[in-house]
């Protein structure tokens, strides 16, 4: 049974079809990339997965549960973690305070406000381990607004892996940096990839990176599945040469 | 007393109720429509209105004037006030040091009227023009009721054409729709914002002139009027223009009908009035949904 | 630490002081004392989740009438009636918490401030219980239980707010710096990312409205048997913008800084308002002073020193690096 099952999942706002029947099943332990030119769908389909979109057509299913029409904290709460496209930080507390924040909402204490101070302790932890695989570690104390946009990307990650997630779904994480910047979190998010069994799909622009890091390729174009499978397989693939790879080299 | 009698005299009531309620709620909303700031003091800017009012009829023993030199005075006092405090707040983007900043200006307000006109409320006659009662359906109505609605109509519609058709009213609806944008495009968005907080310091200071008359000039006018206001607002969306006509007629009508069948709901009515919206349209009747 | 000796040593003069203060002067202290408790409670809104309620005028009206008639109707000891008069507050205060967190912002405000001004207007409607505009006179302060009659003396009564505002500050404390304080702190920075991680954040919120009204209900509730009398006026909107100005004058976000600035406008007030008929002129003039040049209040001017010498931890060079690139 794959972890995550998208069944004829579309969405229309007014006349557009921005994701359009998409089917899709990801394994347990699989790195997904959904790539596409922009405006094919990527991000509407990852805000229709963890809810921040309702759905008008179609079904999720989560480690066999139907978790369609759930609010966002009820999907999250379920195993599902994501970054966002433009980064979505607490600017004005300090790095660990986000991760610690997002570390303690795996916890079933979490809601606590009088003797919950093994929930902070267990938050702390996580958020300093978090720290520590995103190398952010020495900037622990610091402002997240403060940081460079590089280091706040990664710490976003940071936070979705404090959630200890079954399902890590990343929304362009090398979106705005420079290349330097990329090969960093490159290498960061490859031994992280590396260390655990993480499933994780991944929104991605840049194929240099999608190749790199992905077991599999999904390709979106105009809301619809146009090519899916290996990556050299992708690559092969007419349709996406035309209406993807081929545009772009 | 016949029915029918009764039902128009209370209706042409309402609308002149509506009427004044509309002059301090259109600014309010124009206000927040365009610079996101709740203005507390705009209460006290129409009770500041009305007392100019009632110093230039004392002084000069015209009516007339007092509706120029009020709303006049109340808009620089409002243009300096922008300039000086709220512009400063512009950069630090936080909806609730406006809402502060304005309530200590309303406290001020409150106390400088006390300081310059005294305790006790300041009466304005009508105008002779306006003197005395017409009959409706064998009931007597005020003139000077039925000159509210007629002024609140005009002002109404003449703002709503200033809106809709002119330059400026075209920049300022695109300034509420993004300020940053237009400061782009290069217009001098901070002059829009002092000019729109001129204006609808005018409007309620005006409204202020006209309810002199008929409730007299007092201390308290201020604080109840700003809250009968911003349940227009909220009821309407806030920063609608429509909205805050038809917030405006809404709450007349509620407050004149409501005081005649449930007198003892009366004061309550319009808070129920303004929660039922707000829990079936978040965003008022005509605002945006959030 | 130096905190935590900072408050135990002020608690201890404060206990000093009905030994040394005249009569009168007790009377004010007692009421600045209720109204440092009434701001802080309203800090749990505005300074840690920004909830901005213009409407914290409903807990204190609601602890204080609810107080009043428990005291009036039933012969319950003193402490019992408190406790009544803030739980019946509470559970008031769950049906208007669920209704204000529908929304957001400024129509959060407006909504407070429906529900401030409905107990205004249900005062009036309500004659027959609530006294209407006269409202009601003659609260006992009755002795008990187990015959203790220590809070009818004045100086009883002071030890007996000390006692409720210390022990509140120790529990907002606790609160603001737990689990539910961290989602507090999220909600506040950013409720869309707070919500993705995974907390419903609609429950925080509620959850700490419904604390707010409480702890603001009990300050309404010691009022009560102290002044011996409550009027619709408890419920107006101008005592929601002014406790509102206190938070925001006192420091929001710091709960020390509000009850400071409670402690502080009342007395002043009460001084001033006798003096100089320009007390609301000054006091406006401050308030303004205090948005426009000093937003973190006066516990903010207070610890500010000691602040800027604390360390950001972190390789700073690096840092400085990390923030050059784009």
């Amino acid at each position: 049974m794959p972890l995550l099952e998208c069944r004829g999942l579309t969405r229309s706002f007014g006349g557009l079809v921005a994701v359009d029947n998409v089917n899709m099943a990801i394994e347990a332990g699989e790195i997904r990339a959904v790539i596409g030119p922009n405006g094919a769908g990527k991000s509407t389909l990852f805000n229709i997965i963890t809810g921040v979109l309702p759905v008008s057509d179609g079904q999720t299913v989560f480690a066999g549960e139907m978790i369609t029409g759930l609010p966002v904290y009820r999907v999250v709460q379920k195993g599902i973690a994501r970054t966002f496209q433009l980064t979505h930080l607490f600017p004005d507390l300090t790095a660990h305070e986000n991760v610690r924040i997002a570390a303690q909402a795996q916890h079933a204490d979490r809601w606590r406000p009088l003797a919950g101070g093994h929930v902070l302790a267990a938050s702390r932890k996580v958020a300093d381990e978090a720290l520590e695989q995103m190398r952010l570690s020495r900037f622990s104390g610091v402002k997240a607004g403060m940081l460079s946009h590089g280091d706040q990307r990664l710490l976003e990650i940071g936070m979705a892996i404090a959630q200890k997630p079954r399902l890590l779904m990343l929304d362009e994480p090398t979106q705005g940096l420079s290349i330097e910047e990329t090969d960093r979190a490159v290498q960061i998010l490859r031994d992280m990839l590396a260390k655990g069994d993480l499933t994780v799909i991944l929104v991605e622009h840049d194929m240099e990176v999608v190749f790199k890091l992905a077991d599999k390729i999904t390709v979106l174009h105009r809301g619809r599945v146009i090519a899916d499978g290996l990556p050299d397989e992708v690559k092969a693939n007419d349709e996406v040469q035309s209406a993807y790879l081929g545009g772009l080299e | 007393m016949n029915f029918a009698g009764f039902i128009v005299a209370q209706t042409l009531n309402a609308f002149s109720q509506a009427a004044i309620l509309f002059f301090i709620a259109c600014g309010l909303t124009l206000i927040f429509g365009i610079m996101r700031i709740i203005n507390f003091a705009h209460g006290g800017l129409f009770m500041v209105g009305a007392y100019v009012g009632y110093s230039t009829v004392a002084y000069t023993g015209s009516f007339w004037l007092s509706l120029l030199i009020a709303p006049i005075t109340v808009a620089a006092i409002g243009g300096i006030f922008e300039k000086v405090f709220l512009s400063k707040l512009y950069v630090r983007q936080d909806a609730g040091a406006y809402l502060m900043l304005t309530f200590g200006l309303a406290i001020i307000l409150a106390q400088a009227v006390h300081l310059i006109w005294g305790p006790q409320p300041r009466s304005v006659a009508i105008p002779d023009l306006l003197r005395g009662v017409v009959v409706i359906l064998n009931q007597p109505f005020p003139i000077y009721r039925l000159f509210l609605i007629a002024i609140g109509a005009a002002a109404a519609i003449a703002l709503w054409q200033f809106l809709e058709r002119t330059r400026a009213g075209l920049l300022i609806r695109a300034v509420s729709q993004n300020a940053e944008m237009v400061h782009a495009l290069g217009t001098d968005v901070a002059l829009v914002r002092t000019g729109i907080f001129m204006l609808g310091c005018a409007i309620a200071a005006l409204g202020g002139v006209l309810s002199a008359p008929l409730v007299t000039a007092f201390l308290g006018m201020g604080s109840t009027v700003i809250i009968d206001a911003f349940v227009i607002v909220i009821i309407g969306g806030m920063g609608s223009f429509l909205g805050s006509i038809v917030g405006s007629l809404l709450v007349a009508f509620v407050q004149v009908f409501g005081a005649y069948y449930f007198q003892d709901m009366a004061l309550a009515i319009i808070y129920l009035l303004m929660l039922l919206v707000l829990i079936v349209r978040p965003g008022g009747l005509l605002g945006k949904e959030q | 630490m130096r905190e935590r000796l900072v408050i135990a040593l002020s608690a201890v003069l404060l206990c000093l002081v009905p030994l040394v203060v005249p009569n009168y002067t007790l009377t004010l202290i007692v009421e600045a004392l209720i109204f440092g408790l009434f701001a802080m409670s309203l800090d749990l809104m505005v300074g840690y989740t920004r909830l901005h309620s213009f409407g914290h005028a409903a807990a204190y009206g609601m602890g204080a009438y609810s107080t009043a008639l428990i005291l009036l109707h039933f012969n319950l000891p003193l402490p019992i009636g408190i406790i009544l008069g803030v739980a019946i507050s509470v559970v008031i205060a769950i049906p208007i918490a669920w209704i204000c967190t529908k929304s957001t912002g400024v129509s959060f405000a407006m909504l407070t401030l429906a529900f401030a001004q409905l107990g205004y207007a249900m005062i009036f409607r309500f004659k027959d219980i609530s006294g209407g505009s006269d409202g009601i006179g003659g609260i006992p302060r009755p002795a008990g239980p187990f015959g203790i009659d220590f809070f009818q003396s004045k100086s009883g009564y002071f030890y007996l707010v000390v006692f409720c505002l210390v022990g509140s500050y120790l529990l907002c404390r606790a609160i603001v710096t737990s689990p539910f304080g961290a989602v507090l702190t999220g909600i506040r920075e950013n409720e869309a990312k707070t919500r993705a991680l995974g907390y419903n954040t609609r429950a925080y919120k509620m959850a700490v409205v419904v604390m707010a009204y409480g702890f603001g209900s009990l300050a309404g509730a010691l009022y009560t048997p102290f002044a011996g009398f409550v009027a619709p006026e408890l419920f107006f909107w101008l005592v929601s913008g002014r406790v509102l100005i206190m938070v925001i004058v006192g420091g929001a976000g710091t709960l020390i800084g509000p009850i400071l600035g409670g402690i502080c406008f009342m007395l002043l007030e009460q001084q001033l308002s006798e003096v100089t008929e320009l007390w609301p002129l000054i006091f406006g003039s401050i308030f303004i002073a205090f948005v426009m040049l000093a937003p973190d209040g006066i516990w903010g001017l207070l610890t500010k020193r000691f602040r800027s010498k604390q360390v950001v931890p972190g390789d700073g060079e690096d840092g400085e690096t990390s923030r050059a690139t784009p």
